[in-house]
């Protein structure tokens, strides 16, 4: 018996130069002495290389023959159209750009598709990197945003039907935006946080059927949900400002966060007054209670009053426990 | 590359470099290892095992390569001249890559690498994947790395060479400190930037978050720049302190902001999290942010809020509640 490795290397070689489809019998007859003799062995082997081949991305095509004396049986081959990477007609320059960039970002499978395209990540040492995290679900669902497919999987135990509009990584997440067809809305979702599905988390994901639906013409994934914690929820046409004191060793930091603007005086001790967006309370409040000793609210009284009053109850619940 | 390989890593590997070997025609063993990260053995052995693969009935249709003298030769390129399509995460990885790329410090969008993403975007079409993403059409797959200002200054420091004094705000000690850092490398991870330097205190390689960064002066020294390889990601350190959260749904907004070990559900909406913690202070910030939203379930002993909210409900002046505790 051959090694496997050899004997997949043969298959493949055979189905990409056929110029017609094989049946098993004619794969095994071509390739002799390379399968088992006994038919249900040499259909077991068939099917676990057939399987390899695919895992490495080789389409293989099967076809039921309909008529004449071999009716019913499948046959295979490789389209060699669908094998072949298409000619990128990269310029140098615009090679080194995508090297430069597999290599900033780390990723294994972005490394083999570099070899493909022709490319070798060679000594690049960026001086800047981005660790992008991976999730086995992605591809499908960047394929399933592009095809117009809808997505179906399993949220906080609940069966979701999606339109995908667009995949956004912020903040170190993935998140994946679209139509929500349960909730007749736009919804957000983590894509680290859909069930788990059957085995080995295959299937988590399922996809629809392409060209289901039109996404929204002008969507933009970065306008989904807003980068700044403190504006999500915030109402336009209610929008209170308060007026915060930052301690001088928070006081660069608060600026260079929300921009100089917002100042609106400067103490001799380097502590600054700032104009804070507090139109939604609980994110302003998590923002100033995330300065600690070096934020205090100084005005209107009422969102003065709701810091004191949570601090209170904070106090309050942590003293009835002890 | 270490450790058995399987048949498909193999082949999956051969296909990549058969084509490539084709189009160079000759080329030293030693350079087909460096390139595809195997050793010359492995190389050699694979080779030596596809030369003996071709068509029915195996005779003249053959892989014409062999290797002598440490020298890997091509005869007559016949089959396998052309790579493989890229599968569906390769195609990701790699247009991931790119976007992200365009998103760090320096990229030039009308560039190689925006004129690269177009040309594979609209290749990877014609190959049965389908993509959208062209340059000028940010739906589909976006890539957000928004950075603090100061960190293009530290990118170019690194790649220059050029010391900086920096203040840092240490968030354990609560005060910022002066140092000397050479910076080596600058790299985002989990929604921060960092830059890794060596750095006059410690003496030692260490990461400094650039958010924390409230000044960067350079002191007029150089260093040799040698970009070094960013460590791996902080929070799959086991080493690292992990307590139990029972959150509200109010409090659900930790469970999306930040990396969870696990999450149970529980009755009536609430939801038991289990998270790494990078310091006492940290979730002492975190738990006063939650207020009532949430419930230290392990370790079980003192809420470390409480002590912080005392002090700053004095500081509001508030004092009629203290007679509670």
């Amino acid at each position: 018996m051959v090694d496997r490795i050899e004997r997949l290397t043969n298959l493949l070689a055979l189905l990409l130069e056929t110029s017609r489809p094989l049946s098993l019998i004619e794969i095994a007859g071509d390739l002799h002495g390379q399968y088992p003799e006994n038919e249900r062995s040499r259909r077991a082997s068939f099917e676990r290389d057939k399987a390899a081949l695919r895992d490495i991305g080789v389409p293989i095509e099967t076809e039921i023959v309909v008529g004449g004396p071999y009716s019913g049986q499948t046959t295979y081959r490789i389209d060699r159209r669908a094998y072949e990477l298409a000619d990128l007609d990269l310029a140098p320059d615009e090679m080194r750009a995508l090297q430069v960039a597999v290599a900033a970002v780390r990723s294994d499978s972005g490394q083999h598709a570099i070899w493909k395209l022709g490319g070798a990540l060679g000594d690049e040492r960026p001086a800047v990197s981005a660790v992008i995290p991976e999730r086995p679900e992605l591809p499908a669902i960047r394929s399933a945003v592009a095809s117009r497919a809808p997505i179906e999987f399993g949220y906080r135990g609940e069966a979701r039907k999606l339109d995908p509009w667009g995949l956004l990584l912020r903040g170190g997440f993935w998140y994946v935006i679209g139509h929500d067809h349960g909730r007749g809305e736009r919804r957000t979702f983590r894509v680290d946080r859909f069930d788990p599905g059957g085995d080995h988390g295959a299937d988590t994901v399922r996809i629809g059927a392409a060209a289901s639906f039109e996404r929204p013409p002008s969507f933009d994934p970065r306008t989904a949900f807003p980068a700044d914690p403190k504006q999500i929820g915030q109402g336009a046409e209610e929008s209170v400002d308060a007026l915060v004191r930052i301690a001088a060793l928070r006081s660069g930091a608060v600026e260079r966060e929300l921009g100089s603007d917002r100042i609106v005086e400067r103490g001799a001790d380097g502590s600054v007054l700032v104009s804070v967006p507090a139109g939604n309370l609980p994110a302003f409040r998590s923002w100033v209670l995330g300065l600690l000793d070096h934020a205090m609210v100084e005005s209107p009284p009422e969102v003065r009053q709701h810091l004191v009053d949570w601090l209170a109850g904070i106090v309050d619940t942590g003293a009835g426990q002890r | 590359m270490s450790g058995p390989r399987n048949a498909e890593d193999r082949l999956r590997r051969l296909l990549v470099m058969l084509p490539w070997l084709m189009e160079v025609g000759e080329v030293p063993l030693s350079e087909v290892a460096h390139r595809f990260n195997l050793s010359e053995q492995q190389v050699q052995s694979d080779l030596e095992l596809v030369a003996m693969c071709g068509l029915p009935p195996f005779v003249d249709e053959m892989v014409d390569v062999f290797v002598d003298d440490g020298m890997v030769f091509v005869g007559i390129p016949r089959l396998f001249t052309r790579p493989l399509r890229l599968t569906a995460p390769e195609a990701f990885s790699l247009l991931t890559s790119a976007r992200a790329a365009m998103e760090l410090p320096g990229a030039d969008a009308g560039g190689a690498l925006g004129r690269g993403l177009a040309k594979l975007a609209a290749v990877l079409a014609d190959a049965g994947i389908d993509t959208d993403m062209h340059v000028d059409d940010t739906a589909g797959v976006v890539v957000d790395l928004a950075r603090p200002e100061l960190t293009d200054e530290l990118v170019e420091a690194a790649s220059s060479g050029t010391e900086l004094a920096i203040g840092y705000y240490s968030p354990a000690r609560d005060e910022i400190t002066r140092r000397t850092i050479e910076p080596r490398h600058v790299f985002a991870d989990s929604g921060n930037w960092y830059v890794l330097a060596d750095d006059d205190r410690s003496t030692e390689l260490r990461t400094f978050r650039v958010d924390r960064i409230e000044s960067v002066e350079a002191t007029g020294r150089s260093f040799v720049a040698d970009a070094a390889t960013p460590p791996p990601r902080f929070f799959d350190d086991p080493e690292v302190q992990r307590v139990t959260l029972r959150l509200a749904p109010a409090a659900r907004w930790v469970i999306d902001q930040y990396p969870i070990d696990e999450v149970v559900e529980l009755d009536d909406g609430w939801a038991e999290a289990r998270l790494p913690v990078s310091g006492e202070r940290w979730l002492a910030k975190l738990l006063i942010r939650l207020g009532p939203d949430a419930e230290l379930a392990d370790p079980v002993g003192d809420n470390p809020a409480l002590a912080i909210a005392r002090r700053l409900l004095d500081r509001y002046d508030a004092p009629a509640l203290r007679s509670l505790s």
